[in-house]
């Protein structure tokens, strides 16, 4: 633990991910000599972050208010949904400026090892909203590893009864990589995958 | 210090932005954990190696006393993806990784152990359907760990006994046991002992010929697990995963 003002600020930006000693050190004093307005916005941002964040009472997603800005939207389209595990995930897919659907946050994914069971996550409340009608295809966007592959399988599972489409994000390999370093696993998905181009 | 060996993904545990805490069970070092700097990022060498069963060739850094060795490499022998492609066979085989993870403590060297690890991964990736593998790699697992349980008669008279103390850990006649209340206890069949001790004194290899009824193997299977979950002081998780997975879709998604 540091003493005085600028240890302070120190210790605290070293608590967040990524930040070690040197850089808490280099942001503490970049941030004294900031105007006083601009580092009054971001602790204002970071307590009003804490205070007023909460989840949307529809898809989970963060949020300051009763539903996000995605399910309030009704330009969006109100049919299809697409399911991911955090918060975090929902930006990048927004990202890709692709999908103008509405998502559901699972808040997690199974795992047996770890006792995380259906319950804890937001499955229940995704097939509450499905089975209200009007949605005709969910798409599984949770992570490529074991506990996303097997969170999809199990959200299939539970959706089977309403008939409506679900799929699965494409598995492959990423933009920019080379198939030289592609592993076995990855390499016969993109195989089992592949689209005709003709 | 380099070390390269074979090793057996159990289970990774996320670490900052995109590190790994991976533990493994290898051939040479017994169940290592290691450090692994950026897999979970798309574009990482480590590509699915680092996912549960995979059966990999590793190369790690880090002496004997090193808490948190880094792996540096991770090439796959085998994916064993088959079990990761079906909910059934995944909580069957995540069974094997929990029961392991519980009772191996680290660095404890038991080259027999890796290969029936290996064995019966192989075992459950060609027929997922069967229950005996499982019973067949916990009862061995506990002999190779030294918490085999004792059936074969009383452990102090040595006359016949047929109820399982699970505080004790093997079967007590009612002349020898200090009357009491004792909860933890179960009464098994002459036919789940029998099969209890074959498993325990054949060979790896010729535990194939055995095919249990699904009744015997269940009885012996909770006897084998409340016994795992006593030693371990462990729930164990997978059990209690399956159970809710059933609650949910209301069929058996694993057969006892």
């Amino acid at each position: 633990m540091s003493e005085g003002i600028i240890g302070r600020l120190i210790d605290a930006l070293t608590s967040l991910p990524g930040i070690g000693r040197k850089t808490a050190q280099r942001l503490a004093f970049f941030i004294l000599t900031m105007p006083k307005d601009q580092a009054e916005a971001i602790a204002s941002a970071i307590i009003d972050v804490k205070n007023k964040a909460c989840f949307c009472s529809v898809c989970f997603n963060i949020t300051s208010s009763e539903t996000c800005e995605i399910c309030s939207n009704q330009s969006r389209d109100q049919s299809k949904i697409c399911v991911v595990e955090e918060p975090s995930n929902i930006m990048v897919i927004e990202r890709a400026r692709v999908f103008d659907g509405l998502y559901h946050v699972l808040l997690g994914s199974l795992s047996p090892i770890d006792g995380i069971t259906p319950d804890r996550l937001k499955i229940e409340e995704l097939r509450q909203r499905v089975a209200k009608g009007n949605i005709t295809e969910v798409i599984l966007a949770t992570n490529p590893n074991t506990k996303g592959e097997m969170t999809a399988q199990y959200v299939a599972d539970v959706l089977k009864p309403f008939n409506i489409a679900v799929s699965r994000i494409a598995y492959g390999l990423p933009m920019g990589g080379d198939i030289e370093f592609a592993d076995e696993v990855t390499m016969s998905r993109s195989l089992q995958g592949r689209k005709s181009i003709v | 210090m380099r070390n390269i060996t074979e090793g057996i993904i159990l289970k990774s545990f996320p670490l900052g932005e995109a590190d790994l805490i991976v533990t493994i069970y290898t051939l040479d070092y017994g169940l290592v954990r290691v450090f692994a700097k950026s897999p979970r990022k798309t574009k990482s060498r480590f590509g699915s190696s680092l996912e549960p069963f995979s059966y990999n060739k590793i190369t790690f850094l880090g002496n004997e006393d090193n808490n948190l060795p880094r792996l540096i490499q991770a090439d796959i022998i085998y994916p064993f993806q088959s079990l990761r492609d079906n909910l059934k066979c995944y909580i069957k085989s995540t069974e094997i990784l929990e029961v392991t993870l519980n009772l191996q403590p680290e660095r404890l060297i038991v080259k027999e152990l890796f290969y029936i690890l290996l064995d019966t991964l192989k075992k459950l990736d060609s027929e997922c359907n069967t229950n005996r593998w499982n019973l067949f790699y916990k009862i061995k697992l506990l002999k190779y760990s030294g918490l085999a349980p004792e059936l074969s008669g009383c452990v102090i008279c040595n006359c016949a006994g047929r109820t399982f103390y699970i505080h004790e850990g093997a079967v007590i006649c009612e002349d020898c046991f200090i009357k009491g209340d004792y909860p933890r206890k179960i009464s098994l069949s002459q036919g789940a002992i029998n099969l209890y001790i074959t498993i325990l004194k054949w060979n790896w290899d010729n535990l194939h010929r055995i095919k249990p009824s699904d009744i015997l193997n269940s009885e012996l299977n909770n006897m084998i697990d409340r016994h795992i979950e006593y030693r371990s002081e462990r729930n164990l998780k997978t059990k209690w995963f399956n159970f809710k997975v059933q609650q949910v879709m209301g069929s058996s998604v694993t057969t006892p």
